[in-house]
């Protein structure tokens, strides 16, 4: 991909989270002429920007355009160690960053399993259990 | 004289029948009276129910009620015998009886809980009313029974102790009406100073030297945005919303969902040639004046709160000028017309930017 145009990154609101062992900011990115930018150009751009050695511990989400184009706004953090990371982040955000799979339930499956258990009380639940009625 | 006894003979013939039913009814209460009280004589004098100590106000009670039963029996046999009942202190003593327990009666009411409780107790311990006084109740019944109503003043719960809340949270005793703070107390003068801020807030927030402090402050990249014609009042209004809107998002680190509504919101305003709408808000003022035939009836479609209404208030978009179509007289001269405000307008806002900058 080819920026006809700069990419402005601005960051504001900086705040370093000691409890969550983070850094947390609001990023300004300024794109006249181009629709958007991705998540994995803003990531790259941070990580030079913050001498982050693992780009594995940044994330950015919750990008909205301003109106009109050109601009647009959300939230980013970078984690200390990737470990913290994997800690605190939501599931649906690492595996955006490749850091954990989705794990596939058929949703049908397990309504089904639910309903079974309603009957049981108790402690009998198990899969074993789950598995015998299955038949 | 024999006219007298005449009537009085056809008298005694029409009660005749009347007069021996009567009597027949008495004889027969009068037996199943004198069996009853015959048994419960036995009883008594075989020591079972101990009439020593009761309750006064039943044996005055039955006291009266036998009193006005013997009266009653001499007056019907002083009847029955044909003698005169004028003046006679009987029936002085019926009427006098009569009144009492008409009185009675009330008292009677307010009794019968006290005494059915008293019954009860007779009833169900045989043991301590063997002892003596059937006014003493018995606990033996524990549970809960509607004839347990009496003050007990273990509940009673002092008004004046303070309750210590959990973590030693002080609240305190609520035991008078208190009216809240009402917005009588505020005085004339405090209202105006507090219109007087928030009217200076106002005025400060459209303030262009204040904003530019506040954007220093706020740590944005300076903005210079180019403002052709005038913005629609509408625009500004939606604009200053949603930077209100970031700012708070930004505050607290989150992101509100956008609703339905405001995306139908934000489609319109971007639709509507991007701005420039304030610019033909005059325009139709304008070119009614003119005398153009086949002019559609259109007025710039407002997003506003008044215009809800869905698709009753949908109106017909004026399409010119499609590429297929071929432009009308009526179109060419609508252009010519929307070309030449425009640069009317433009060249007044440009006199005007200058004479700002001059000074």
């Amino acid at each position: 991909m080819a920026d006809s145009k700069a990419v402005t990154l601005r960051t504001r609101k900086f705040m370093t989270n000691r409890l969550l062992s983070r850094r947390q900011f609001v990023i300004d990115v300024l794109h006249p002429g181009r629709a958007n930018v991705s998540k994995s150009e803003l990531k790259e751009k941070l990580a030079s920007l913050y001498e982050v050695k693992d780009a594995n511990c940044i994330f950015v989400f919750k990008f909205r355009t301003h109106f009109g184009g050109g601009k647009s706004t959300g939230f980013g953090l970078i984690y200390d160690n990737l470990d913290a990371a994997k800690k605190y982040e939501p599931k649906y955000r690492l595996i955006r960053n490749g850091l954990a799979t989705k794990v596939e339930k058929s949703r049908k499956q397990m309504k089904e399993r639910k309903n079974r258990a309603k009957k049981i009380r108790g402690v009998k639940k198990t899969k074993a259990g789950d598995a015998a009625k299955k038949k | 004289m024999s006219g007298q006894r005449e009537s009085s003979e056809t008298l005694a013939r029409k009660d005749a029948p009347r007069l021996l039913s009567l009597l027949k009814e008495m004889k027969e209460g009068l037996d199943v009276v004198k069996s009853k009280v015959e048994a419960i004589t036995v009883k008594v004098k075989q020591d079972k129910f101990r009439t020593a100590e009761g309750i006064s106000y039943l044996e005055a009670k039955h006291l009266l009620l036998l009193s006005y039963c013997q009266s009653i029996v001499y007056y019907l046999l002083r009847k029955a015998k044909g003698l005169s009942i004028e003046g006679h202190p009987v029936v002085r003593n019926l009427v006098e009886i009569r009144l009492f327990l008409e009185k009675i009666r009330p008292i009677d009411k307010k009794l019968d809980y006290q005494i059915q409780k008293l019954t009860k107790a007779a009833e169900g311990g045989p043991d301590e009313i063997m002892t003596g006084d059937k006014k003493e109740l018995n606990k033996s019944q524990t549970e809960e029974d509607p004839l347990k109503f009496r003050p007990n003043p273990d509940m009673l719960v002092s008004k004046s102790a303070p309750e210590e809340g959990a973590g030693g949270v002080y609240r305190p005793p609520k035991f008078a009406p208190t009216a809240m703070d009402d917005d009588d107390k505020i005085s004339k003068e405090e209202k105006q100073a507090l219109r007087r801020e928030k009217a200076l807030l106002q005025q400060s927030k459209q303030n262009s030297f204040v904003n530019e402090l506040m954007s220093n402050f706020e740590d944005r990249p300076e903005e210079v945005r180019e403002i052709v014609g005038a913005e629609s009042r509408e625009l500004t209004r939606y604009l200053a919303k949603r930077e209100a809107k970031e700012r708070q998002e930004e505050e607290l680190f989150t992101r509100a969902p956008i609703t339905r509504r405001e995306k139908k919101l934000e489609k319109h305003m971007t639709k509507s040639r991007n701005g420039l709408l304030g610019m033909t808000d005059g325009f139709y003022d304008d070119v009614k004046m003119l005398p153009l035939e086949e002019r559609e009836n259109d007025g710039p479609t407002e997003y506003s709160a008044m215009e809800r209404g869905g698709k009753r208030n949908k109106k017909r978009k004026v399409r010119v000028g499609n590429g297929s179509v071929p432009l009308t007289q009526t179109a060419l001269v609508m252009y010519r017309c929307v070309f030449f405000y425009f640069f009317f307008s433009l060249s007044k806002h440009l006199l005007y930017s200058s004479d700002e900058v001059c000074c």
